[in-house]
């Protein structure tokens, strides 16, 4: 799984909730604005029909101080004069409110002001009728009243409250259809908003279902993957063992081949040798006989016994050289038998052991006025003899290989921690040169002056048992210093701790 | 040698498919003072087929006072199927057979003497050794009593 690809997944993602969240802020928003608007266009709607309550209110008010100026006119009751007196400031009232009101509404104003006029000539009409009748000019008065100047001023006033009670109605329809509309507004943004939100709801359930199905798929993918591998490893390491113990079987038929017919080289160079006697013999005896026959020939002739020596060195040279090839065969036939041998991981107390290397190279070490130091030591849990034989070599090597005129000093020291143990085996000697210090390990390589018997065995045999214990052998060294050879092992052998070395 | 419990002398059966080795050992043996014939086989089969016969029941060797010197490095099979096959014959498991080999291996020097092996000599390159092993080898011949079936 690419990781731009999950990478542009989660960005996606965040932008989606982001989306989401933008989205909600702006219907709520909207919502707002929008209940706000509603609530304003209602307000206002119940403002118009307050307003044409009022403006009804202030034609009733008119139709009772005309029923009443009847009443009296008709009756000359009084009763009906209070109702004419009373009607008429309430008439005024009324109009006074609906000014307030319609303060914002210049038109209105207007039209209050021409109907304010028309109330006040009808009330002045009424008055100088009630006038007449008080006066007791009933039949004056009925005239005035019959001359339907009240009346017309009284159809002027209804005209004209009714014309702005329509008016009022129209903008009734106009603040309704508003309303109306704020509303199909609200219902619209909270139906769009909910499916929006229910839409990038659903992006995000179907990316993060996706997401989670792709790690699925990648977790899975990993599991096979550790299995595969695990296998493959397996699979290397059984190749590796194998072909290992291939060359190990390899070493082991070559070298035991190649004896065979050292035997043989060996066998016969002895026997001519044995026959060197009577050939010589025979060679001293024709030459005599020659000599008798011919002096100057045998005057020329190389004597017998130089022949004798070249002879022997001849053979020497030969038997020199096959015993040389037959430790070189030996030894790779012992490397190889040490590579086949099956380990017994026992604990080994290493004081005690290298204890006891100390007692055999002692009569050694007394000769050279050597001194070996061992240091406490921790114990490890390892095959004896392969742990015995990477020692006794190391200090073998350390005792064989000291500085002229400087007595060797030999340290073995050694940690612990959790997993390995380290061996320090420190010497003083002659030291090796950094340019030889991968060589030494090699079989049948050495370093430095050929003045001491060995044919390069020993640290490429303690290399491949260290090598087979799953440890490591590293070297520190000076040339004219000394050397230090640390050997690392696990604490504890086991078969899988084993290094296909 | 003659054997005083056998009517006829020793015959040394020598399987050794290295010629020179074959030499070698059969001119120490002479040294030694061993006169007896030796019969060189250099293969194992041919070996097989002189020691068990025709019918493979290795009758015809039944009293036949015999000694084995016998290689493990055949070319055609190893010396160890030899022995084994020899040791476990009615008729021929009294034989001595005396295993000589250039293998130092101790795990194979163990399983010819499980197999019944009478004695082990590995080839040293060192021809004094090899000479000496051989003479006295000799030695042994000389005083060992070949055991006949009756």
């Amino acid at each position: 799984m690419p990781t731009s690809f999950s990478s542009d997944r989660t960005m996606t993602q965040t932008l989606l909730l982001l989306a989401g969240f933008a989205l909600l802020i702006g219907i709520s928003v909207g919502t707002l604005l929008l209940v706000d608007r509603a609530a304003e266009d209602s307000r206002s709607v119940a403002h118009t029909l307050r307003v044409q309550a009022m403006m009804s209110n202030v034609l009733l008010n008119m139709r009772r101080a005309e029923s009443g100026q009847r009443g009296y006119l008709f009756t000359n009751a009084t009763r009906y004069l209070d109702d004419y007196n009373a009607a008429g400031p309430a008439a005024e009232e009324q109009l006074r409110l609906l000014r307030e009101q319609t303060s914002d509404n210049p038109r209105r104003k207007s039209e209050l002001d021409s109907v304010e006029r028309t109330m006040n000539r009808k009330f002045a009409e009424m008055d100088r009728s009630i006038e007449l009748g008080k006066a007791g000019r009933s039949d004056d008065a009925r005239d005035f009243v019959l001359g339907d100047r009240g009346r017309e001023l009284m159809s002027d006033l209804r005209q004209q409250i009714e014309k702005a009670i329509e008016d009022e109605g129209r903008l009734l329809a106009a603040r309704s259809e508003a309303s109306q509309h704020t509303n199909r507004l609200l219902l619209f943004l909270s139906i769009a908003g909910a499916a929006l939100i229910i839409a990038v709801g659903g992006i995000a359930v179907m990316l993060m279902r996706r997401n989670i199905a792709d790690r699925e798929a990648a977790r899975q993918e990993l599991a096979v993957t550790n299995a595969n591998l695990e296998r493959i490893v397996e699979f290397r390491t059984a190749d590796l063992v194998e072909a290992n113990e291939e060359i190990q079987r390899f070493a082991y038929i070559v070298s035991h081949d190649l004896r065979s017919p050292l035997v043989n080289i060996m066998g016969f160079t002895s026997e001519l040798e044995a026959l060197r006697k009577d050939i010589f013999e025979e060679i001293g005896k024709l030459r005599a006989h020659l000599d008798e026959l011919n002096a100057h020939a045998a005057a020329q002739a190389t004597p017998v016994d130089t022949l004798g020596r070249d002879f022997d060195e001849a053979v020497s040279f030969i038997k020199t050289s096959i015993a040389k090839m037959d430790r070189l065969i030996n030894a790779v036939l012992k490397l190889s038998r040490e590579g086949r041998r099956q380990f017994n991981p026992e604990t080994i107390d290493m004081n005690e052991m290298l204890g006891s290397i100390g007692e055999t190279v002692a009569h050694r070490a007394a000769e050279q006025e050597a001194t070996v130091t061992i240091d406490d030591l921790p114990a490890v849990e390892s095959d004896r003899l392969a742990i015995e034989q990477i020692f006794s070599n190391l200090i073998d090597n350390a005792l064989k290989y000291g500085r002229p005129g400087e007595p060797v000093k030999i340290e073995v020291t050694g940690h612990a921690n959790a997993a390995y143990v380290a061996f320090d085996v420190t010497d003083n000697g002659r030291g090796i040169d950094p340019r030889d210090h991968q060589r030494v390990f090699e079989l049948f390589r050495r370093s430095g002056v050929q003045d001491r018997p060995g044919e390069g065995i020993g640290l490429a045999h303690v290399r491949a048992l260290v090598r087979r214990m799953g440890g490591t052998l590293k070297l520190k060294s000076e040339l004219g210093k000394g050397s230090t050879f640390t050997v690392t092992l696990p604490r504890r052998w086991s078969d899988q701790t084993r290094s296909v070395a | 040698m003659n054997s005083k419990m056998s009517q006829e002398p020793v015959e040394i059966i020598m399987i050794e498919d290295d010629e020179g080795h074959a030499r070698l050992i059969e001119k120490n043996i002479r040294r030694a003072g061993v006169n007896n014939r030796i019969t060189p086989f250099t293969n194992g089969t041919d070996a097989i087929a002189f020691l068990f016969g025709p019918d493979g029941s290795a009758v015809a060797n039944k009293n036949k006072p015999l000694l084995i010197l016998l290689d493990l490095n055949l070319p055609d099979m190893t010396g160890v199927d030899i022995l084994g096959r020899v040791k476990s014959n009615e008729h021929l498991k009294r034989i001595p057979v005396v295993v000589l080999t250039t293998t130092d291996d101790a795990t194979e020097i163990q399983r010819c003497y499980d197999l019944g092996c009478n004695v082990y000599i590995t080839k040293p390159v060192d021809y004094e050794n090899f000479a000496n092993a051989i003479r006295q080898l000799g030695l042994f011949f000389s005083v060992i009593q070949v055991p006949t079936a009756n």
